[in-house]
């Protein structure tokens, strides 16, 4: 790439770097407003329990907040248009049940975080201890107390997708093979926690909240609805946000809170949520159970899935989705990018008395992906033939685009085989059957495994309303604006943590005025400067906001057009705008001559034209069931038999995104997608016990994936530009971490094939290698 | 309140804290060293790793009266250090950083392992990397910034 192409296609270095190289990233703990007090929260110890009474010390009254402080305060509720889908109510601090260990019951103001934590432990709160509901597959028809008691079962919402028919599968099957999946609950674990900074500007007679979160907009939209307030009074602010992953993109109980004690008191409040907190109280994920049956024949052609799927999502819904979508995409997405023409889902999303479940990049996608790519490597082992052979035979061919899938994703271009034999290539596979071949000297077997995905991204409208959503994230904004010296600033309604957006999307705008992205800003994050957008999640940004800072600097060139074209004295069909000027036949005049005329010589503006170089647009794809990246991803392991450890040796990502906007960024999030789906497949893990507590509080025993136990990742890409987006770019920043847990589980089976050992749970530690050698050792010595 | 004194950044601290103040708070609440992040604040994220008398130290896990008499040293504090700014041009020039959360630390971290000569190889850098955690980047192109920068610092003083 040519050091001097900046627009769509450049890998440009990052302008947000220098601040963060720095120690001059903005994260929300580094705002500092004079006399701020801190926030720490009473929270509950029980999984379920009724409060009897919230005994305040005498002389902590005034300091310590309950529902009945903050009369404000009403409880969150999330709206649902699916049929039976149920939506309990959620008080932001608990008023006669807790349902959740960590559940919020009361704030505790203090100058610093620890006097605040002092005064929550003086806090005491008489509970009447339930039985807890913890195990969502035995208990999602009923249990003695249930979690919302007014019920009579624990069930959000069940559902059946089907297509074709499940029995002329089963009729027809030469082979079936019958699993039990498993995917443990985990925690997104951005590494900057939760953080609310609320305080009351009386000049502007409004509440400010500085949050750490992917959704400034929307967030004032539920904190307009819950606090009764009206959204010219709240101004909402992301500033640097240290990841986000999905768990940001939820509405929790502390914003509200916050908020609400910002308008009561007069000084600003501020909460800091610490790693224990994190992991007991900010979005749980996955959580996944599984019982399928596949139906092939002889040659490993599926002819049908049929699957059972509970989804474990715990005591409440989180706003403004709710917990419903995570099963949803679980059984659109399980038959895979498989032309398979038989499908039965059943699934259940549960409520149980642990954190509520909310979105992690991928969203019910790497436990679809971790089933069918199972069961697809272990039909080919009941047929006989390599699992990337059936996997190529079953997958959709690019002759058959667009092709809607059995679970009803509409896949829109791509040669998926394609990027099977390319990753097979990436890993160098004679080379590790060599090895295979010769063995370990330590006793160490070699694995290989493959896992391919489509990946839904950027979907629209149409597609949320579809799910009974009753906010449905649709398109994204852009205000384009060119200042008096023609410097321009992209006010955008998403918010960027870490994506590079910044850099992203000033290409974009660069492109299409021809005017160098070193001097184009992108402001995002914050409801006052930019019009609404509903922030970053879905894979969706630079599709949608990229869309719409395409469309918004069109105008302006239109506009620029017009004014070059008057100057110029030409006609505005003879000129041309690139470089930074619009020419002419007889010359050209540059962006910041038009920009002084725009704005401070208006007398040299065609009439017709009003001053100002600002535009406004909005977009979404002409497609709203989303365009369709894909990927195939190739592991390999070494497992130890008699320890159950497993070693990464090698990684590859073969993928397709269509056009790529900053190849660079792309890459740095296949990485770090495929980092976090490595964490899935072999060490996150949030157990809970029968009391329903959760048996994790620390990054000691919450394992999150570190620099020594990672390979290096290797990356090919594949070209199929959409044709239903802006330059044919397509969504990619949740698919690498889609499927590591298949891939890895697939190596871990081949590398213990001679064993006939296999494990279909994640994370797939030491303990549950040696129980599946066991296991596959006890049924051989019975033959 | 205990009183302390102490070299930050060069300049000399004289304040009074509570015993059970950080050292990371203090940075952070009172000498507005806003770098240096708390990730999890039980010594095992990395991210508010700063310099106690040129060792990298956890400084969520150091009280701030530990520290009397000690010289620290912060993102903040390393104008003109060649090997800092070797880091945050190889950082920037190889995507080594997304959210920015860990990058402070990580600068920091790396510099030590340069220093030790502790940056050989690519195993070299992931064991000395095993005590900061990344969440976004995947950790590839930090230890590739990281091997720039060895590489780099050992070509411009070939006898040290």
């Amino acid at each position: 790439m040519p050091d001097d192409v900046r627009g769509v296609g450049a890998s440009l270095l990052r302008k947000e770097d220098e601040r963060h190289l720095h120690g001059r990233g903005q994260f929300v703990a580094d705002v500092k407003l004079p006399g701020t007090i801190d926030v720490a929260f009473v929270r509950s110890p029980h999984a379920h329990a009724r409060i009897r009474s919230i005994l305040v010390p005498p002389e902590a009254r005034g300091r310590v907040f309950t529902t009945a402080d903050l009369p404000r305060v009403k409880p969150i509720r999330v709206t649902s248009h699916s049929t039976g889908a149920k939506s309990p109510p959620w008080p932001p601090l608990a008023t006669d049940k807790v349902r959740y260990v960590g559940e919020a019951i009361a704030a505790c103001i203090a100058p610093s975080r620890g006097e605040a934590e002092d005064l929550a432990a003086a806090v005491a709160v008489d509970f009447e201890v339930l039985e807890p509901v913890v195990d969502p597959v035995r208990d999602m028809r009923g249990s003695r107390y249930p979690v919302h008691e007014n019920w009579g079962d624990n069930l959000y919402i069940e559902h059946v997708l089907a297509g074709g028919d499940i029995e002329v599968a089963a009729r027809a099957a030469e082979v079936t093979v019958t699993r039990d999946f498993r995917m443990q609950r985990q925690s997104g674990a951005p590494l900057e926690c939760r953080g609310v900074l609320a305080y009351r500007d009386h000049r502007l007679d409004e509440v400010v909240l500085y949050a750490s979160t992917q959704t400034p907009h929307t967030l004032r939209v539920a904190l307009a609805e819950i606090l009764d307030l009206e959204e010219r009074r709240i101004r909402v602010v992301a500033p640097d946000v240290g990841g986000g992953f999905g768990p940001k993109a939820r509405l929790y109980p502390e914003e509200i809170i916050l908020a609400a004690l910002a308008l009561q008191l007069d000084h600003p409040v501020r909460w800091i949520e610490d790693r224990d907190e994190h992991l007991l109280t900010a979005a749980h994920t996955r959580d996944h159970h599984y019982k399928v049956t596949a139906y092939a024949d002889r040659q490993g052609r599926i002819l049908g899935i049929d699957a059972e799927i509970v989804v474990d999502a715990g005591a409440y819904g989180l706003w403004p989705q709710g917990p419903y979508h995570e099963a949803g995409m679980v059984a659109r997405a399980l038959p895979g990018p498989y032309t398979i023409p038989n499908y039965r889902a059943k699934h259940y999303t549960v409520a149980t008395n642990k954190t509520p479940l909310g979105p992690y990049r991928g969203v019910g996608r790497p436990g679809a992906c971790f089933v069918i790519e199972r069961l697809v490597d272990e039909i080919a082992r009941a047929v006989g033939r390599e699992p990337n052979e059936v996997r190529a035979a079953n997958l959709v061919r690019p002759e058959q685009m667009p092709f809607t899938t059995v679970g009803g994703m509409r896949l829109d271009s791509g040669n998926y085989a394609e990027s099977v034999r390319l990753c097979a290539e990436l890993l160098d596979m004679p080379a590790i059957r060599l090895r295979k071949q010769r063995g370990e000297p330590d006793g160490r077997q070699i694995g290989v495994g493959f896992a391919t995905f489509a990946e839904q991204t950027a979907h629209g409208a149409a597609e949320f309303a579809a799910r009974g959503a009753a906010i449905i994230p649709g398109f994204e904004s852009c205000t384009a604006r060119i200042l008096t010296d023609g410097s321009v600033v992209l006010m955008v309604g998403i918010q960027s943590h870490g994506q590079g957006l910044e850099t992203a999307l000033s290409q974009v705008a660069a492109e299409e005025l021809g005017i160098d992205a070193a001097r184009i800003s992108v402001r995002h994050g914050d409801t006052e400067s930019t019009a609404f957008g509903f922030g970053t999640f879905a894979s969706r940004s630079m599709v949608m906001s990229g869309g719409a800072v395409a469309r918004a600097s069109r105008i302006l060139r239109d506009k620029l057009c017009r004014i070059g074209a008057h100057l110029l004295q030409c006609d505005v069909a003879d000129v041309r705008c690139a470089d930074g000027m619009v020419s002419g036949p007889q010359g050209s005049v540059t962006i910041a001559e038009m920009a002084k005329v725009a704005h401070l010589r208006m007398d040299g503006l065609p009439q017709g034209v009003d001053p100002l170089l600002d535009a406004t647009a909005t977009y979404e794809p002409a497609i709203s069931t989303g365009v369709y990246s894909y990927a195939t991803h190739g592991a390999v392991v070494a497992v130890d038999p008699e320890t159950g450890f497993v070693e990464l040796l090698d990684y590859a990502v073969a993928e397709d995104c269509g056009t790529m906007v900053n190849p660079m960024l792309v890459e740095g999030q296949i990485r770090g997608g495929v980092v976090q789906g490595i964490g899935t497949a072999l060490y996150e893990e949030i157990p809970y016990d029968e009391a329903g507590q959760p048996l994790v509080g620390t990054l000691a025993d919450y394992l999150l994936p570190g620099a020594a136990e990672m390979p290096a990742i290797k990356i090919g890409h594949l070209h199929t530009p959409t044709p239903h987006t802006e330059y044919g770019m397509k969504g990619m920043g949740e698919g690498g971490a889609v499927a590591p847990p298949a891939a890895i589980a697939n190596a871990v089976r081949d590398a213990l094939s001679g064993l006939g050992a296999e494990v279909n749970e994640t994370p797939i530690t030491p303990r549950r290698v040696i129980a599946a050698i066991r296991k596959a050792r006890a049924a051989a010595s019975k033959t | 309140m205990t009183a302390v004194r102490f070299q930050i950044n060069g300049v000399a601290i004289a304040d009074d804290v509570p015993p059970r103040l950080s050292l990371a708070d203090f940075l952070r609440e009172r000498r507005n060293l806003t770098g240096t992040h708390l990730g999890c604040e039980h010594g095992v994220c990395g991210a508010c790793t700063v310099l106690v008398d040129g060792e990298p130290t956890r400084s969520c896990l150091m009280l701030a009266v530990a520290c009397d008499e000690r010289d620290i040293t912060t993102i903040e504090g390393f104008a003109g250090d060649r090997v800092i700014e070797t880091l945050r041009r190889n950082f920037h020039r190889h995507h080594a950083l997304q959210c920015g959360y860990c990058t402070p630390a990580m600068l920091i971290t790396a510099r030590d392992l340069i220093r030790r000569r502790r940056a050989g190889s690519e195993r070299e850098i992931r064991d000395g990397l095993a005590g900061n955690i990344c969440r976004c980047t995947g950790y590839t192109n930090i230890v590739t910034a990281i091997a720039a920068t060895a590489e780099d610092i050992a070509r411009e003083t070939p006898n040290a």
